[in-house]
């Protein structure tokens, strides 16, 4: 594998689900990559495929009724091609993840040094006795006071902001190289979704893992990631960094999603404040094939045009790909 | 945990008082009376009323029931009217092929109740899942009797592969023991294999949609370990539930199985009790059962801790 490729290539995803009124798209089309070692953000709002795209990367679909295709290589191996087995010595190990709900994605009769012990004892063999041992380190990186004994605990003796270290614990266990958080601090208050985040950024320069980071939460984006991808109703409608989507978006979705932030330092009590903005209409419905732009029965750009003809994702500027009929290519792109 | 083991067992004195009190009352208030029983056809009501008298049938119920009481606190369950052995004694013979009968339904019905339940429920609406439930409603809808005659028939009277009926004591070696109790667990267990795998299922169909689940899958477990370690511990409270609610049919099912081949058990023993209205034997035997029935429950109780972390008392 040469340098230049990179950790995780998804070519062309499709991740559709077969229901008794018909197929959901819920991811048509997508195609992005993360580099060693990066944090990549997916933002987009509820339903627009960002945590089936995650599930979809380690093959947690049920299939049926789900089926997914397309490519998602890894490291040059095609994670769709490989059997179930094969699968299993993956997930955990060199990609792990980390779940919105710490409530509810622990296991509540099992401790969590067991939870945690499981991933070192099935991916590098260790006995129990040493599992516990890493159990017990893993809790103390994470920040977890008394890890001795907390880690003969239960999920239901911690509180959410614990249990999600926890999560966060079992994730590195194995060093992976790759880690998916989907929505990781969405059900956490404010103060604990801050140490959380400074914690994965601490861990992830430590571990040296790349982060796919799912939010919905651009506050989140700018302060992790380097790269930024937006989706809309399970596309991908803009990529870049982060300075060029949060200083320059292209797509009207994108503008919508940046207008509808409170942005720092703006008055709340001056007449003339920023308003904030909404973006009109909902998401269109998945289970009928979109014809056209996807965003444009919400756009305040629409065309005829758009609504027959879907835009190609075109590298608008350095770096910056966008999936807009009316995208202003930059001046100074060549 | 053991306050609490202390607590649950102080708490069942009151229950078996309760018991007591039923068991004691029921059979005053069963029509017919002993006492022209067992003076017979020809007797004058003279010589009835001797025997109710001396059978001390004639006094208050309170005093009847205290004094019965006392003497069972002290082991004493009476004298069978029929027999003249003490009844503590007569339960006493009988109880090694009911426990024995009982002890291996339960070990045959959870073998495969457990798994069949936790491989419909992955295997959901499947054929696998199909054949378990069809086999989950015969087992529930044919009695035992039936299967009983059935299982005799075929794997005794034509194959002659197990005994048609009768007991072999443990003590006169292991293989008589389990051949001749092969067919009458068998046949009892039916009914319990369906009710445990219909709940297992069930259970294990809400906890395998659950977060912690997908944790496990997403961590690298094998579908074994999920579904046996990770979801099935989760699943253990409803299904040990069921298990301590089933046995009182099992102690139902043994009378039944016990008269079917012929073992000469305690249901057989309360039947015949019952045919000849031999009061202290019926009130003996039933007060033994009820006893382990609390016990059972109490197991179960406090298995509840052992499978679930959060239950604590």
């Amino acid at each position: 594998m040469s340098s230049s490729s990179p950790l995780l290539d998804i070519q062309n995803l499709q991740t559709h689900f077969g229901t008794i009124d018909g197929v959901v798209r819920a991811v048509e089309g997508v195609s992005f990559h993360i580099n060693a070692g990066e944090t990549l953000g997916v933002v987009g709002e509820s339903g627009c495929g960002k945590s089936v795209t995650a599930m979809s990367i380690l093959r947690l679909i049920q299939q049926p009724p789900g089926r997914i295709a397309g490519k998602i290589l890894f490291k040059g191996t095609n994670l769709l091609e490989l059997s179930e087995p094969e699968m299993q010595s993956i997930r955990g190990k060199d990609i792990s993840m980390i779940f919105q709900e710490p409530m509810t994605s622990l296991n509540p009769v099992l401790t969590v040094g067991r939870q945690i012990g499981e991933t070192v004892m099935l991916h590098e063999g260790l006995s129990a006795k040493d599992a516990e041992q890493r159990a017990i380190e893993m809790l103390t990186l994470v920040g977890i006071p008394a890890p001795a004994r907390r880690v003969r605990e239960y999920p239901h003796q911690l509180s959410g902001g614990m249990r999600q270290r926890v999560m966060i614990a079992m994730a590195l266990a194995c060093s992976p190289q790759l880690l998916v958080a989907d929505e990781p601090t969405t059900a956490l208050d404010v103060t604990i979704q801050a140490q959380i985040l400074e914690l994965m950024r601490d861990l992830k320069t430590r571990v040296g893992a790349a982060i796919m980071l799912i939010t919905h939460d651009l506050g989140v984006v700018a302060e992790m990631c380097q790269r930024v991808v937006v989706m809309y109703a399970g596309r991908k409608v803009e990529e870049g960094s982060v300075e060029e989507i949060f200083l320059n978006p292209l797509h009207p979705y994108t503008q919508g999603l940046m207008g509808s932030m409170p942005k720092l330092g703006s008055s709340l009590h001056e007449s003339g404040r920023s308003k904030l903005t909404e973006i009109q209409g909902v998401v269109p419905s998945l289970r009928k094939p979109i014809i056209g732009c996807a965003f444009a029965s919400r756009c305040p750009k629409v065309t005829d045009a758009c609504r027959q003809m879907a835009p190609a994702i075109e590298e608008k500027a350095p770096n910056h790909l966008v999936a807009c009929h009316y995208a202003p290519r930059a001046a100074a792109a060549a | 945990m053991f306050a609490y083991t202390v607590r649950r067992v102080i708490a069942t004195i009151p229950v078996m008082g309760v018991v007591a009190l039923f068991v004691f009352s029921l059979l005053y208030l069963a029509p017919g009376d002993p006492a022209a029983i067992i003076a017979g056809d020809q007797a004058t009501p003279e010589d009835v009323e001797r025997i109710r008298a001396s059978l001390g049938l004639d006094r208050p119920f309170l005093v009847r029931f205290l004094e019965w009481l006392f003497r069972v606190l002290q082991g004493d369950l009476g004298v069978s009217i029929f027999t003249n052995l003490p009844v503590a004694h007569m339960i006493k013979q009988r109880l090694e092929p009911t426990f024995s009968l009982m002890a291996l339904t339960l070990a045959i019905a959870l073998t495969f109740a457990i798994p069949m339940g936790v491989l419909a429920a992955w295997k959901q609406g499947t054929w696998i899942d199909r054949l378990v439930m069809v086999f989950a409603v015969l087992g529930f809808s044919v009695p035992v009797f039936v299967v009983g005659y059935l299982l005799a028939y075929t794997f005794a009277l034509q194959l002659d592969w197990f005994p048609v009926q009768g007991y072999t004591p443990i003590a006169n070696g292991l293989g008589g023991w389990l051949s001749n109790l092969m067919l009458p667990a068998v046949a009892l267990g039916g009914v319990f294999i369906a009710l445990i795998a219909r709940i297992t299922r069930a259970t294990m169909l809400e906890v395998l949609s659950q977060d912690y689940v997908r944790t496990a899958k997403a961590k690298g477990v094998g579908q074994r370990a999920i579904l046996f370690v990770h979801a099935l511990k989760n699943a253990a409270v409803p299904i040990i539930t069921i298990i301590g609610l089933g046995f009182a049919g099992l102690i139902g099912g043994a009378v039944v199985t016990e008269s079917v081949f012929a073992i000469p058990g305690v249901g057989r023993l309360v039947v015949d009790a019952i045919l000849r209205r031999d009061y202290p034997v019926i009130q003996g035997v039933v007060l033994m059962f009820s006893f382990v029935y609390v016990i059972v429950n109490l197991i179960v109780d406090l298995l509840y801790t052992v499978f679930d972390p959060r239950i604590r008392y």
